[in-house]
């Protein structure tokens, strides 16, 4: 009974995720068939770098690099992987997908080691600074990337390298291109749903609420016995793990290439927009941002050359006319009982009555 | 040792630009505590400003008088500085006190919309363009046999120029004073009877400026102007602001230090290891210093009262 | 008289050139009342840091049941057993009261991330028990019936209590109270006065309080010390400590004792 209450809301997510595939998308032509995955795989950074920016309250704005080092880890796998199993890299549903869904557990597992290396020495620093340095990580990681060597193409070739050889080859600054298509909506989402079942599980735990005293006031949390940097950690961590896997769904999708250029802190920009706007903390509001922030430029493509001025316009009056984001901290199920609120009256500490 | 001192020379050139534009960062983060994401903007639309100038007046090749950088240079501060103010009064004064991530959003919303707005063919155009040489690059002389342009001797005596007029206008000015008082505390510097509004306006002026003046050295220097919205700006914004932080954020003669070092450092790892590797020394530096110094080179820690 | 269960030796802390703490000792033993008392600036909030790991002390020693906490970190400290409230309050704001102890009975809980992910049944029960747990402290709080609100929304008296609450709810054997009645009237500093005694008695806690209401702490307290420039001018029961000279003029030569 009390397992099968563990584990029906990630059997939900598989569920949801087939209903996306064969209920939803029909009825879509395959543009928005493609939208639908790109918004899918915007939610899952959304909600990810929602756990560190928005839960635990670190200021991240490198989360393209933990995508960019899990989508090259995925790739490499698939791809390489593809040919000493099948002799090519196209697309072998049944057997493939299992290499897929490996290759991205695996390279949602490199960018959380990633996440763990960056996270462990840089939470020393607060605020403004760890923003740098993630910014920082990840233009290194860009770099590194544009330097590796030219993507190998022939079986024989392949089949003669050593792993070595084939983790630099991964094509520089033209990008990983031959990648399998693998990405689907039923993968999206199955990974999407999964994530905001264990975001939504988190926060309403004790563990989660832990990452919440580390944003809200860091020595008072000390102080209640929450060691605040192995919060910070796991919370850069999972968040890496996801981000990584969202990468790897990037990579295997369809009209995209996995390249240095696009993973760079213009992504990651990107991804911080979409949690501020959600409202820091809320996981409902991480979810409603990633749809309108995809949606957006579409909408506004007959705009042409306007369409990124009225972008930033919309950006600046939002900041302005609703600093909280879309519904502040809190979620769209909590919105209907707004706890009453009553006047505060903070004195100054120490002010005589 | 030609080469050393060739490397030396592009180094100290490139920090000192560095430098200028590090010095508008600093400034703001120290007074407001916020990343001017969009300072990069003001620096490129400080270029691009020359460029538009320069092409107007016809200026062009070896036989340009002297006057006409100067008026070329003043044109792209005077707009930059404009610009500044405009941008502190609409984007960011509404702001002030919410939390910094936003402030961080709307900074990166103003760079945005700096960037496309200059990609409209109206102003700056899509397309990359060649900064008319107002300047001569034949060597003005020769020390240790590398020759060393008058480009190079400008960009240096300028931003020098700047950087020490600055440094007297932050110490040695009412308004300086006023300045430091802000940077310390904002509400104690408005209860002493400084007016913050002004303060941060002139900030925002001076440090916009200050970027214009590099965007203009930095388009002598290299006249191939990427377009607006080209990534290379962001990037070199980029390399300035951990200039700043590596000196000491807040730190007038942290930046300079910072845009030197930072500056050189990428000059010789250029130069001595892998070129294209620079961009990873710069960023690796940052996080050393930060590690070792998390508050840069010659920021002061501050503990938190609790 | 048995061991101390806070044994404080020789505590000394310098901010450059400023001595804060100088050579502060202190023994409590289990179930007492002290106070510390001095005028503003003495250094009062310092020792509490101190104690708690914010700060590391430069010299001395802090024994909490005999084991040495000097160097630990401030979470280890509040897990052998230290909690301490802030005079300048830091609730989590965005959070609702029942959040904020909820946070502190955190540490006595065992089910970890992984069990939180998959809602075992250990996790279920455990989140029941820490619920009922907090809103049982909230209720001897009289903040149970608003432990939706986010704590930032409180009144300040109210405040100043979800503080006290949630030091409770790490279950501390020595609770640390900084200036709990701060900017309360006559009113709230009686009441609150009655709740600390009942609080002590009831939670078993052994209590050191920082507190400038001199009749509050006279009335409540077995033992006061009192320092002065970071350093202890004084020691003893409330009546031996109202008639020491040396206080009298600490006192005297700093009017503005009232404020923080
Ligand atoms: N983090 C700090 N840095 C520098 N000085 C401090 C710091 N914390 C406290 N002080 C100084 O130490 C002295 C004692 O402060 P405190 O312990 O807060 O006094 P109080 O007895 O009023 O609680 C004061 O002079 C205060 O300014
Ligand atoms: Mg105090």
């Amino acid at each position: 009974m009390g397992y099968l209450r563990a584990v029906s809301p990630f059997l939900g997510a598989i569920v949801l995720a087939f209903v996306m595939q064969f209920g939803v998308a029909p009825m879509f032509g395959a543009y928005y068939q493609k939208l639908l995955i790109d918004i899918g795989i915007n939610i899952v950074l959304a909600v990810s770098l929602n756990l560190v920016n928005g839960f635990a309250g670190q200021f991240s704005i490198g989360h393209a690099a933990f995508m960019a080092v899990g989508g090259y880890a995925a790739g490499a796998i698939t791809y390489y992987g593809s040919f000493h199993v099948f002799g090519d890299a196209l697309v072998h549903h049944g057997q493939g997908d299992v290499l897929f869904l490996a290759a991205t557990l695996v390279g949602g597992c490199v960018a959380a080691v990633a996440g763990w290396v960056v996270g462990l020495p840089s939470l020393r620093l607060k605020g403004d600074y760890l923003a740098i340095v993630t910014l920082g990580f990840g233009e290194i990681v860009r770099v590194l990337l544009q330097l590796t060597d030219d993507v190998m193409f022939k079986r024989a070739d392949i089949e003669a390298a050593s792993v070595g050889t084939l983790a630099l080859a991964l094509g520089g600054a033209l990008g990983f291109g031959g990648l399998p298509f693998y990405t689907s909506i039923v993968w999206t989402y199955f990974f999407a749903f999964t994530l905001l079942v264990i975001a939504v599980r988190l926060k309403t735990s004790g563990e989660g609420r832990a990452f919440l005293s580390v944003r809200e006031n860091e020595i008072a949390a000390s102080a209640m016995g929450i060691d605040t940097t192995r919060y910070k950690v796991r919370a850069f961590v999972l968040a890496a793990f996801f981000a990584g896997i969202a990468g790897s769904l990037f990579a295997h999708e369809i009209g995209t290439t996995l390249n240095p250029r696009e993973l760079g802190f213009q992504k990651s920009f990107d991804i911080v927009i979409m949690v501020v706007l959600g409202g820091m903390g809320s996981i409902s509001g991480a979810v409603l941002a990633a749809i309108v922030l995809t949606l957006l430029p579409e909408f506004l493509r007959e705009a042409a050359s306007y369409r990124m001025i009225i972008y930033a316009l919309l950006l600046i009056s939002m900041m302005i006319l609703r600093p909280q984001g879309l519904f502040g901290v809190r979620e769209v199920w909590e919105l209907y009982r707004r706890p009453k609120v009553s006047r505060p009256q903070v004195r100054p500490p120490g002010s005589l009555p | 040792m030609a080469k050393l001192l060739q490397t030396l020379f592009d180094g100290v050139a490139v920090g000192s630009l560095y430098a200028l534009i590090a010095l508008g960062y600093t400034m703001v983060y120290g007074i407001l505590q916020f990343i001017n994401f969009a300072h990069s903007d003001i620096f490129m639309t400080g270029a691009w400003i020359a460029f538009v100038i320069a092409k107007a007046a016809g200026w062009a090749g070896g036989d340009t008088p002297i006057w006409a950088s100067l008026v070329t240079l003043l044109g792209s501060m005077i707009f930059c500085g404009l610009l500044g103010f405009v941008i502190e009064r609409l984007a960011y004064r509404p702001l002030r006190g919410a939390p910094r991530l936003n402030v961080l959003i709307t900074a990166i919303g103003v760079s945005l919309f700096l960037e496309n707005t200059g990609q409209l063919e109206v102003l700056f155009g899509t397309q990359p363009q060649r900064m008319p040489t107002l300047l001569s690059s034949e060597p003005l002389f020769r020390i240790g046999g590398v020759g060393l342009p008058l480009v190079d001797v400008v960009v240096v005596l300028v931003a020098v120029g700047l950087m020490l007029l600055l440094q007297w206008l932050v110490f040695s000015t009412r308004l300086g004073r006023a300045m430091r008082a802000v940077s310390f505390s904002i509400p104690v510097a408005s209860l002493m009877g400084v007016n913050v509004d002004r303060v941060v306006s002139f900030t925002f002026v001076v440090g916009s400026a200050l970027a214009a003046a590099a965007g203009f050295l930095y388009a002598m220097k290299y006249p191939g102007l990427n377009q607006p919205a080209h990534s290379t700006w962001i990037l070199l914004g980029l390399k300035c602001f951990v200039a700043a932080v590596v000196g000491g954020i807040g730190n007038v003669r942290g930046a300079m230090l910072g845009g030197l070092l930072i500056g050189c450092v990428e000059m010789f790892g250029a130069a001595y290891l892998s070129t294209s590797l620079r961009d990873v020394y710069v960023f690796s530096i940052l996080i050393l210093v930060l590690l070792f110094k998390p508050t840069g080179l010659l920021g002061k820690a501050t503990v938190e009262k609790v | 008289m048995s061991e101390p269960l806070l044994d404080v030796s020789g505590l000394s802390l310098a901010f450059g050139g400023l001595k804060a703490v100088t050579d502060f000792s202190l023994k409590l033993h289990k179930g007492e009342l002290q106070a510390l008392i001095g005028p503003n600036g003495a250094g009062k909030t310092t020792i509490f840091n101190l104690l708690t790991g914010v700060y590391r002390p430069q010299q001395g020693e802090v024994r909490l049941g005999g084991r040495l906490l000097n160097g630990l970190p401030t979470h280890k400290i509040a897990a052998s057993g230290m909690a301490r409230t802030f005079q300048n309050i830091r609730l989590f704001g965005d959070l609702t009261v029942l959040d904020n102890v909820r946070i502190a009975c955190h540490l006595r809980a065992r089910a970890g991330l992984f069990s939180a992910l998959l809602r075992t049944p250990a996790h279920v029960a455990e989140e029941a028990a820490i619920r009922e747990k907090a809103m049982a402290l909230l209720e001897v709080f009289s903040l149970a019936d608003r432990h939706a609100e986010l704590s930032r929304n409180l009144p300040y008296g109210d405040q100043r209590r979800l503080e006290i609450a949630r030091a409770l709810g790490t279950e501390p054997k020595v609770l640390l109270l900084d200036e709990p009645a701060a900017g309360m009237n006559p009113q709230e500093k009686v009441a609150l006065s009655e709740l600390i005694t009942l609080v002590r008695h009831r939670f078993g806690v052994t209590v050191l309080l920082i507190e400038h209401d001199m009749a509050l702490v006279m009335k409540i307290c077995e033992r006061i010390t009192v320092i002065d420039h970071g350093v202890t001018i004084a020691s003893g029961s409330p009546l031996e400590v109202q008639g020491n000279p040396a206080v009298i003029e600490a006192y005297l030569g700093a009017p503005s004792a009232e404020g923080h």
